[in-house]
């Protein structure tokens, strides 16, 4: 009965397809906002990402996340070094500064403060004549963080540091190695333009040594944002990150509890995460209902069908299995559909610089979401099929 | 006697929207008849054969069929007395468009449980039987109305039931398919003693029966005994 359900399914070939497409369309809805939403997450944690030497932070109690901060004491450097595990322990300082480019025009970038002797977290794509130039005075490596079109300075000579007022409207060219912009009123020269991960928000972004960092912020603002920790060999992170919290009474989180809070954060501080959570509900409900419908359509047009094989003697028991049978086969071919042609959209949109992750739980979702908007359907459809009388099938009924 | 039945009275609808379909029937086929039931629309012939098939519950009677008590089933026992005992022929064939003709008439004996591959074989039996040899993988689609008429009827017939229940099988046909139909439908569903009641309107296959009868406003109104014949031809 269950090959007789699936040749029935396949029989009415353009319905069939129809029904296919639809709920294909719907798994590749519900895994491409999944893969989108991922993406936004991935790009919330860049920082800790790229602080890969980094296996634990440390931070004031406070801090849920890297994107809401508070500075530690000076002090805490130290008092996380002497914590019995730690192999190394360097600074990180983390602020808004607003940069004025020599037209006039100004911006603000995220200032990320890197320790002094090792550069940890410089960009991977700065070159090590990048890293020599960020230790001379005054030089930033800028970076667009996912921006487009914020980090342009004037073309012309004669619209840099005008004497008389600002040139804002003139043609620009993106920022390189030897520009200048001040900072807090103090000049810097941008060592390179390096490509980082994206940041979500996007935002530009200048990373500098800490010492000049502390030159460009006001005083309540030089201390470290984080303490970022190395463990020694044989340490597990999240012993360590216990050791630590109980010996300084800061917050210390390994790595990956630390992309796993600042994700948590943005889902229930983010405003844009919960207008961009509505949208994709309401993508996934139009879908869901889409299909739902779609599926509970085609039992509904085969319910004569089902009389007949009611009238024959098929028990309930039967024609609920075929009906789940129906549901489970659209859903199985349908999401693989969707799911092949979402893992070619989102290569193509993450190729193109769009934030998209397939990360393990978007297929999840829509595999998941789709099975049980199927099985929802089957068992809706159900309900009329088992009210069903045989007798409709005979001609005077 | 495959029929038994007495005093079946069945209603539908509620207040003053009922409507009478039987009232307090009488009637018995022999095994191995083929009875026609003939009347106007609404006279009731459809309940009839809709109870005497199972299908339906009378509000009030006695009906036997192939000697068990219809009234005293249950659910499950009715869907198991058509599963086993009753092969149906319908106005409209019913046949699944998805399906080819072998898997169509199998269609009994996969409900019944039965292997794939001995349900097709039997199907394919049936066909060849009822003209159809050479066709198992063709589709209802690519056939005629009289041709998948005859599908209907291996259908009817491929799990063995004693008890053919045909509603208005000749509606659908021309003349010559109808007679054809009713010819073949004798041939095949009488030859193994089995019992056929046929609703029809159509008058011109009448003589295949071995009894007419009659029925108006939910009862009989002429209906010879089992015994005898009003079979004009055929």
């Amino acid at each position: 009965m269950i090959r007789l359900a699936l040749e029935m399914l396949i029989g009415d070939r353009v319905k069939a397809l129809g029904l296919m497409l639809g709920v294909a369309f719907t798994a590749f809805l519900v895994t491409f906002a999944a893969g989108y939403f991922a993406g936004f997450m991935t790009n919330g944690f860049a920082l800790i990402t790229e602080n890969s030497a980094a296996d634990v932070w440390v931070m004031d109690p406070a801090v849920m996340s890297v994107e809401a901060t508070i500075n530690v004491t000076d002090a805490a450097l130290n008092r996380v070094r002497a914590v019995p595990g730690v192999a190394r322990a360097w600074p990180m300082l983390l602020a808004d500064v607003e940069a004025r480019f020599p037209n006039g025009r100004f911006q603000t970038f995220q200032l990320v403060g890197l320790d002094d002797v090792t550069l940890a977290g410089l960009p991977d794509s700065a070159s090590p004549d990048v890293a020599a130039r960020l230790r001379t005075p005054d030089a930033v490596v800028v970076a667009s963080g996912g921006t487009s079109g914020k980090l342009g300075t004037p073309a012309q000579l004669r619209d840099q540091w005008p004497y008389d007022g600002a040139h804002l409207n003139v043609p620009l060219r993106p920022l390189a190695a030897g520009d200048q912009v001040l900072v807090n009123g103090l000049r810097v020269r941008v060592a390179a333009q390096a490509r980082v991960l994206e940041r979500f928000p996007p935002r530009p972004l200048m990373y500098t040594g800490i010492a000049n960092a502390r030159r460009l912020l006001p005083p309540e603002r030089q201390r470290p944002t984080f303490v970022l920790v190395r463990a020694r060999d044989g340490v597990s992170s999240r012993q360590l990150a216990q050791r630590i919290e109980r010996q300084t009474g800061l917050r210390a989180r390994p790595r990956d509890a630390f992309k796993a809070d600042t994700v948590r954060w943005y889902l229930v501080n983010s405003e844009d995460v919960g207008d961009m959570t509505a949208m994709l509900m309401l993508a996934m409900v139009v879908g869901f209902g889409v299909a739902g419908i779609m599926l509970y359509m085609f039992s509904y047009e085969n319910l004569r069908q089902y009389a007949v094989f009611k009238a024959m003697g098929a028990s309930g028991r039967q024609l609920v299995g075929m009906v789940l049978a129906q549901a489970g086969g659209v859903a199985v071919l349908a999401t693989g559909i969707g799911l092949g042609l979402c893992s070619l959209a989102g290569s193509a949109v993450a190729a193109s610089g769009h934030p998209f992750r397939m990360l393990w739980f978007a297929p999840v979702l829509g595999a998941g979401g789709v099975l049980l908007i199927s099985l929802t359907a089957a068992l809706i459809s159900v309900r009329p099929l088992l009210k069903l009388s045989p007798g409709e099938v005979f001609a005077g009924r | 006697m495959a029929v038994v039945c007495q005093g079946l009275t069945k209603q539908y609808g509620h207040g003053s929207n009922t409507f009478q379909a039987l009232r307090g029937l009488d009637l018995t086929v022999a095994t191995g008849e083929l009875v026609m039931l003939v009347g106007p629309s609404g006279c009731g012939k459809t309940t009839l054969v809709s109870i005497l098939s199972a299908v339906i519950e009378p509000d009030a009677g006695e009906c036997r069929v192939l000697g068990q008590d219809l009234i005293a089933m249950t659910p499950d026992e009715k869907t198991r007395f058509r599963r086993t005992h009753v092969g149906f022929v319908f106005q409209t064939f019913n046949l699944l468009p998805a399906l080819s003709l072998a898997e169509n008439v199998a269609v009994p004996l996969f409900i019944a449980g039965r292997h794939r591959r001995t349900a097709l074989a039997a199907a394919e039996q049936l066909l060849d039987r009822v003209g159809l040899a050479g066709r198992a993988d063709a589709k209802p689609g690519e056939l005629s109305g009289g041709q998948q008429q005859r599908v209907a009827i291996a259908r009817a017939l491929v799990h063995g039931p004693s008890l053919v229940v045909c509603d208005e099988p000749t509606s659908n046909l021309d003349h010559r398919n109808g007679q054809e139909m009713m010819k073949l439908l004798r041939d095949t569903a009488l030859a193994a003693n089995r019992t056929v009641i046929v609703v029809t309107h159509d008058p011109r296959i009448l003589g295949y029966a071995d009894r007419v009868v009659h029925m108006d406003d939910g009862r009989i109104v002429t209906a010879p005994a089992p015994s005898s014949s009003e079979r004009v031809g055929g």
